[in-house]
């Protein structure tokens, strides 16, 4: 019995990262294989009884070496693979790999195609939210949620499943437009469910945000101010949470996002309520922005002329968007022809999760768990 | 320009440090830096002082030596900056893992591709990559595929224009 | 053979035999609640709207290999099921279903049936002890903690009910509820009994002890087959009887509008108690997120017993002057 100071030397050779525990201290591992993962992510924690003194994520489980595939095709063969990073926001990868070479290479797009591309992706951000929202609760112990919230995904799926031909991992985008024009069928069932998705938000407020329970767990929990989110590089609605207003579809328009009129929710503590709430709110922007997109839909080709290969300059060129989860920077340099020299993809995830280890010192394990829930990592997108 | 960005411009300028205006609309980024690994830490540290934060660390393999390119933006306005700096002849980079804590994990992935030692990192122990694949460096070029750093530079005449279109940004 | 003998023989097999049944029909219950709350149809493959579902499950897990871990305490891993299933069945013994369906009436019915039901904590410590296991051993802490806690509330809420009937008697608590339930008189005592029913059940929102997206699945993660089958064996016993000392004290036990051969049939009246009162101990599961550990502590030590003492000496006080 009490072979728990046995067991650490099991991870003598992590030690570095963690000092050796003292009598009172012991590891605990937490993944790769965890209810509340989210995948192969595996965080070494060294723990004072329920205490985190000091955590250690350790990576690479899911790890694909994207960026090298990058450097070994060209763009119509490697836009599959961008899909797959972020599996649950993959039109918006999507976005910023064909954007990363129409800037490149000078390519014009048509007005239809770029507001198409506004309306998928911020369904597909809609959709990345719905699935984060039961995540998180299904981490607080809260099992009802997620299916409320699958049931709304579900919708959405739908619509886009009829457009991309695939529900999760769509290549949709082309460098020059996209691969299929929207009909009328399509139109109708977003309004459609623009309308089901404002009713279903007094459901959700309902359900959860007033939840006394879900409001003492996320409340004063892992908070991250400013200065730090400024020095981790954290993006996204976990950044917004904090109350920095810095979305790359207002700071660095892109698309024809400047044609439209929405608001950049931002929380006050950058607890995980307030990042909660961020989310909540976005789902609600994202449909104004879809509302206005589909107003002002021109006619016109989805897919301009593009050459069948690309020739691109010699250079480097650096593409952002707004993905679900935070900036997605792709950053090419090119030696001419149409395979990259060097593609290197800068995933949101990453520099959200790499706050863990200073965010939860000295918190319950309890706590961990719903500051890791809130900041909606996707693994493989880490991993690449 | 943003009365913050051209203070930003002017203190990298205090530190001697050259900073070249770009074509956003051709680049994605605003400013491009050409930087000695020596300069890297007071430029970081100034960076900071400014409020700019960090994008990425990656790594470039050309020839003479391997880059490692910063990215840094701001959370207020639209500035993004590039930095360059070719690693020092024995294969290794200051780190700025103490400056920005977000770089600790972008030096160990560059690390794991190329091989990169970033001196004074606190833990420079493979982080993507397997234990075992600490010598892999799957990113390296073959010496056939080798470019010269001007061959993945863009061409001089297409950094004339910038200076032009720069003006209606602004 | 005496007559009293084979009684208790053939009441005993009853007893396990309800055991088990109870399990299941929760089980199924569970199951079916919880996918109507999540707008889902749930078990509907074996048998009529997957009833005989959980015959199913009984049978797989039978059949289940237990796997001993290696690095445990072989001889404590293997008894800790036991220990925790065999406690729980006796306090069917001295629960009223019916006026004359008792298997054996005691004047001290109440304080057997809760020095049973306290024996679980030893199950769960031995269980989480013996995996060698850090996240059996973290759901062992929690849990013990817990237990050891919520049994104060719980103590002191069922003392007031024992303040105004004077007697521990399960049959002579229900005599005493002969014009009004207590839950008219004692609707404080009521929740602060269902409450700490809930956390001493191990019930979500406060299953600390199994939080799984924290602790995988606390004190029997190593446990497999019939190991974990008599854990769970012994959380829907434990459920149930909970649910009907809330009935017997408070809901007025097997009475309600009087049927044919009412000595036997107020089981009917018990057990629609009983179930409806599970059913709202499976409501709240499937509804609320998980407390943390240490609100669920701060809740029982700063506002449970707190009240249930408050509401104990306003019952002295008024039992006295009445």
């Amino acid at each position: 019995m009490g072979n728990l100071a046995e067991n650490n030397t099991l991870h003598a050779d992590l030690e570095p990262a963690i000092d050796i525990p003292s009598d009172n201290h012991y590891y605990l591992n937490m993944g790769p294989q965890h209810p509340s993962t989210h995948g192969v992510l595996r965080v070494l924690l060294e723990m004072d009884g329920e205490y985190v003194v000091e955590a250690q994520p350790v990576l690479g489980y899911g790890h694909r070496m994207q960026e090298k595939m990058g450097e070994l095709k060209n763009w119509r063969a490697f836009m599959p693979n961008t899909g797959r990073m972020d599996y649950a926001a993959a039109l918006q990868y999507n976005h910023g790999y064909v954007g990363l070479y129409e800037r490149l290479c000078g390519i014009e797009v048509p007005a239809r195609a770029e507001y198409i591309r506004v309306i998928t992706s911020e369904l597909n951000r809609i959709v990345s939210h719905h699935l984060w929202i039961g995540a998180m609760l299904l981490d607080m112990g809260a099992f009802t949620p997620i299916l409320y919230t699958f049931d709304d995904r579900e919708q959405v799926l739908d619509i886009l499943e009829d457009v991309t031909g695939s529900r999760l991992t769509y290549c949709y985008f082309r460098v020059g437009g996209v691969c299929k024009d929207i009909d009328d069928n399509f139109i109708e069932k977003t309004r459609a469910f623009i309308k089901r998705q404002r009713e279903r938000f007094d459901i959700y407020n309902d359900l959860v945000t007033g939840n006394i329970i879900f409001i003492k767990r996320t409340e004063g929990i892992g908070i991250i101010s400013p200065d730090m989110a400024r020095r981790y590089g954290v993006t996204g609605p976990v950044l917004r949470g904090s109350g920095i207003a810095y979305d790359v579809r207002k700071n660095e328009p892109y698309s024809v996002y400047p044609n439209f009129d929405f608001e950049i929710p931002v929380g006050q503590n950058g607890d995980s309520y307030d990042r909660y709430m961020v989310r909540l709110e976005e789902i609600e922007q994202s449909l104004r922005i879809i509302e206005q997109a589909l107003d002002q839909l021109p006619d016109g080709p989805f897919l301009g002329k593009v050459p069948k290969k690309l020739k691109m300059p010699t250079g480097d060129c650096s593409f952002a968007v707004e993905a679900a989860r935070g900036e997605l920077t792709y950053y090419l340099v090119s030696g001419g022809g149409d395979i990259p020299y060097r593609l290197k993809i800068r995933v949101p995830s990453y520099s959200n999760l790499s706050v863990l280890p200073e965010l939860c010192q000295g918190m319950l394990l309890s706590d961990l768990v719903a500051a890791m829930g809130s900041m909606d990592l996707v693994i493989p997108e880490i991993d690449r | 320009m943003h009365p913050a960005t051209e203070k930003l411009i002017s203190a990298l300028q205090e530190l001697s440090i050259q900073v070249d205006a770009c074509d956003y609309q051709q680049r994605g980024y605003h400013f491009e830096i050409d930087l000695e690994a020596d300069k890297l830490r007071s430029l970081a540290e100034c960076m900071l002082a400014q409020e700019m934060f960090l994008v990425f660390v990656g790594g470039l393999h050309v020839k003479p030596a391997i880059e490692i390119v910063y990215q840094f933006a701001s959370f207020e306005r639209a500035c993004r900056l590039v930095v360059r700096a070719a690693v020092k002849a024995d294969n290794s980079m200051p780190t700025i893992s103490d400056i920005y804590q977000g770089a600790n994990w972008h030096e160990r992935e560059t690390r794991d591709f190329y091989g990169v030692v970033f001196t004074d990192h606190p833990y420079l122990k493979p982080l993507i990559l397997a234990e075992e694949d600490v010598d892999l460096k799957p990113l390296l070029k073959k010496d056939e595929d080798l470019k010269e750093t001007s061959e993945v530079r863009w061409a001089a005449p297409v950094e004339e224009k910038p200076e032009a279109e720069k003006a209606e940004q602004g | 053979m005496p007559p009293e003998l084979l009684r208790m023989i053939i009441a005993a097999v009853l007893v396990v035999a309800f055991v088990f049944l109870n399990a299941m029909i929760l089980g199924y219950m569970e199951r079916k609640v919880s996918a109507h709350i999540q707008r889902r149809p749930g078990l509907m493959e074996v048998g009529p709207h997957g009833v005989l579902q959980l015959l199913i499950d009984g049978f797989k897990l039978i059949g289940k290999q237990l796997v001993v871990p290696e690095a445990s305490n072989k001889f404590l891993f293997r008894l800790a099921p036991i220990l925790s299933f065999a406690p729980c069945v006796l306090p069917f013994v001295v629960i009223p279903f019916a006026q004359k369906l008792q298997i054996a009436s005691m004047d001290i019915s109440l304080i057997f049936i809760l020095a049973m039901t306290s024996i679980n904590v030893i199950a769960i410590l031995v269980a989480g002890w013996a995996s060698n296991n850090k996240y059996s051993l973290f759901g062992t802490f929690r849990s013990v903690a817990q237990a050891v806690s919520y049994e104060i509330p719980l103590l002191l809420s069922i003392l007031s009910i024992i303040l105004i009937t004077n007697t521990f008697s399960l049959q002579g608590i229900i005599a005493a509820q002969k014009y009004y339930w207590f839950i008219l008189i004692q609707p404080l005592a009521f929740i602060i009994y269902f409450i700490s029913g809930l956390a001493e059940t191990n019930r979500a929102p406060f299953d600390m002890p199994e939080a799984e997206s924290e602790l995988t699945a606390g004190f029997h993660t190593e446990y497999s087959g019939m190991g974990f089958s008599f854990f769970f064996l012994a959380e829907y016993a434990n459920m149930f009887t909970v649910c009907s000392i809330a009935t017997v004290l408070f809901l007025g036990g097997w009475k309600g509008i009087p049927l044919p051969l009412g000595d036997y049939t107020g089981i009917f009246w018990f057990m629609l108690k009983v179930y409806g009162l599970l059913f709202v101990m499976i409501w709240i599961r499937w509804t609320f997120p998980r407390v943390r550990f240490d609100q669920l502590m701060t809740f029982c030590w700063k506002y449970l017993i707190p009240f249930s003492l408050a509401n104990l000496l306003i019952t002295a006080v008024l039992v006295k002057l009445i």
